[in-house]
């Protein structure tokens, strides 16, 4: 099969264009962003659309997706989320969310495990810490969030890509809807669902959990609470890791998706 | 034009050493610096001041609310309102106001207003606003919906005022399914309603349409102006005319028996303007608080803080207003007539400005001042 070349495209959901990045060949992922917002076509990406389909949404009020200021909650994008697969046909695709994305996925894996093959949560928030805190983000600057959302920049192989130049305006513009529709959907409770480790026990999807171990925004005692309430996942820690795995590590974080969604149980 | 009394009722009870070391001194400076016996001294002492104000003509005793700060440590405007409806005479009790959309019981807000009305002889003017970014935090809101509940809270209030209960609440923010109020308001059809603004257009729209009284605080002439145009802008919607009673403006000001003197009191009101508004941006304006206009018209409105500027800068703004009776008459007649407004808000007592100052600085304010400006 011939790999297809990454495309955007504007899918139509409940209303509300999606902006999705598209690449690849091989089954369907489905890529959730974190708070950030969604960062493109980046070089894990790359790496992992050698054998899957990568489909990679923008969540609505989010970078050039449509606006949805009647989501109150991540229940609301996960529903939305959930429709976007049988927008666009994914069938039965593998599943990766990231940070708020993350929490997104464990969310529609709960209210509907049967539409999801495999679970990757990398760092995601949606539980609350049994010991520390979700850092409060929006407390803080946006440079104050970068310091502590990555590890070293000197080890990042896109770092000049992604952050080496100031932000045009419209980037600066993004950046702060990106913030606004994060902070609609998950100021209070602060970053988590009270009964989300109520649902997670009656997810037996196999599913990996990514976390950086030195993540300052959720402490990664967070993955071992999401280990033990899904009946069936793994937990693998990356040293000298803050937030953001796959641009801090994004050819060890492929090869951990890879190595996951192709192992024998896949299918 | 009317006069007004207003103090933050501050807290500037700890070493200044000690507020520096920290990004803030909202939200994160720590209680510790809470000094238990100096403050029950000072809201009686506060108190006193606004009652000696009370008797010596002002039109009205401005109070106000803020959380986590020494700059400001009325707690409870309502809870201050009652208190000066049984310890004062005759002048309006202007709250300034009640922060609405921190607020989760409006049907409460309702009965509490009304509650104070009652107490104080229906001396209640009703100020609604929608806060600094710290009481956002404070009371951890979503500011995303900032605008919102402070339409929805107020339009809830007003009908607990106006409508007969029992009814029921169903919106997008507040839900009572038996609304019921069994304290309504002296004043009919309610207390006068006035709102305050420093950079929103909206706000200054929504206030004109409504025909509320409109108070920009410590912005610049032109700035203010801008807002009156906005405010009449909402006014001109539905055909109201505006004139001097539904302008206002806040400053601060201080007489005293010579120059010297006020100059030396108004010192004070310095920390207010530097001190007290340090912190990081997201702490006054949290992410989606405010529109994009709002934030458009902010970034123009404030060329320069108030933070950034000496205290004679501050003066020949018109931040603060200092000297003998005379002196701040002939000020107080300037901002008149540049803005055409028909009440001055005065923050007359700031940072540790002493009991006999400020006693002094309401006694002749009543002596001299307020009857050179009645006339304006």
């Amino acid at each position: 099969m011939r790999r297809m070349r990454p495309r955007e495209e504007t899918i139509t959901v409940g209303g509300i264009g999606v902006h999705t990045w598209i690449g690849g060949q091989g089954d369907p992922l489905l890529v959730l962003h974190g708070a950030g917002g969604n960062r493109g076509w980046t070089r894990w990406l790359d790496l992992v659309s050698e054998r899957f389909t990568v489909w990679a949404p923008t969540h609505p009020g989010f970078g050039r997706s449509g606006d949805a200021d009647w989501m109150d909650g991540i229940d609301d994008l996960a529903r939305f989320q959930l429709w976007f697969i049988d927008a666009a046909g994914l069938g039965r695709p593998h599943l990766l969310g990231h940070s708020i994305g993350g929490w997104t996925a464990a969310e529609m894996v709960a209210m509907s495990p049967g539409a999801i093959n495999r679970l990757i949560l990398v760092a995601p928030v949606g539980l609350k810490p049994e010991r520390g805190e979700i850092l409060d983000i929006f407390f803080y600057s946006p440079a104050q969030l970068l310091t502590k959302t990555i590890h070293d920049p000197k080890t990042v192989p896109e770092w000049d890509a992604l952050y080496g130049t100031p932000p045009t305006p419209a980037q600066l513009e993004i950046a702060e809807r990106n913030r606004e529709m994060t902070a609609r959907l998950t100021w209070k409770p602060y970053m988590h669902n009270p009964r989300l480790a109520n649902f997670l026990p009656r997810v037996t999807n196999p599913a990996l959990i990514v976390w950086g171990r030195e993540d300052q925004i959720v402490p990664v005692e967070c993955g071992e609470q999401y280990r033990r309430l899904l009946p069936n996942a793994r937990l693998t820690v990356l040293e000298k890791c803050s937030h953001l795995p796959p641009i801090e590590q994004p050819d060890a974080f492929a090869r951990l998706v890879l190595d996951f969604l192709g192992g024998e149980s896949c299918r | 034009m009317k006069l007004y009394y207003f103090s933050e009722m501050p807290h500037h009870e700890y070493p200044d050493a000690e507020g520096d070391k920290y990004p803030s001194l909202r939200l994160e400076f720590p209680n510790r610096f809470f000094d238990r016996n100096k403050a029950a001294e000072n809201y009686r002492r506060y108190l006193t001041e606004y009652e000696l104000a009370d008797q010596v003509g002002f039109e009205g005793l401005m109070i106000n609310e803020h959380h986590s700060t020494p700059s400001c440590v009325n707690v409870g405007v309502n809870m201050t309102a009652a208190v000066l409806g049984r310890t004062t005479r005759r002048a309006k009790i202007l709250l300034l106001g009640n922060i609405l959309p921190i607020e989760d019981n409006p049907v409460r807000m309702a009965e509490q207003l009304a509650m104070a009305d009652l107490i104080s002889g229906g001396r209640v003017l009703s100020g609604f606003v929608r806060g600094v970014g710290v009481e956002t935090w404070w009371a951890n809101t979503n500011p995303v919906h900032n605008r919102e509940r402070f339409e929805e809270c107020h339009d809830l209030i007003l009908k607990c005022w106006t409508a007969e209960g029992p009814f029921r609440w169903e919106g997008r923010h507040y839900h009572f399914r038996h609304v019921n109020p069994w304290c309504l308001p002296l004043q009919k059809p309610h207390p006068p309603i006035w709102t305050p603004g420093t950079a929103s257009p909206e706000t200054a729209i929504w206030a004109g349409r409504r025909g509320y009284t409109y108070v920009p605080f410590l912005v610049p002439f032109d700035i203010a102006r801008e807002l009156f145009d906005y405010y009449r802008q909402g006014a001109a919607e539905v055909g109201r005319t505006v004139t001097p009673d539904n302008l206002g403006f806040l400053i601060c000001a201080v007489t005293a028996d010579t120059t010297a003197k006020a100059v030396e009191a108004g010192k004070h009101f310095v920390w207010r303007m530097g001190p007290t508004l340090r912190a990081p941006v997201e702490w006054f304006a949290p992410v989606g608080m405010r529109s994009r206009a709002g934030q458009q018209f902010a970034l123009r409105a404030r060329p320069r803080s108030l933070a950034t500027m000496s205290y004679e800068e501050l003066r020949d703004g018109h931040f603060i207003i200092a000297g003998t009776p005379d002196e701040v008459a002939e000020r107080f007649a300037l901002v008149q007539r540049e803005l055409g407004v028909g009440h001055l808000l005065l923050e007359a007592q700031e940072s540790r400005m002493d009991h006999p100052t400020t006693m002094r600085s309401i006694e002749l304010m009543g002596a001299k001042v307020i009857p050179a400006v009645a006339r304006l």
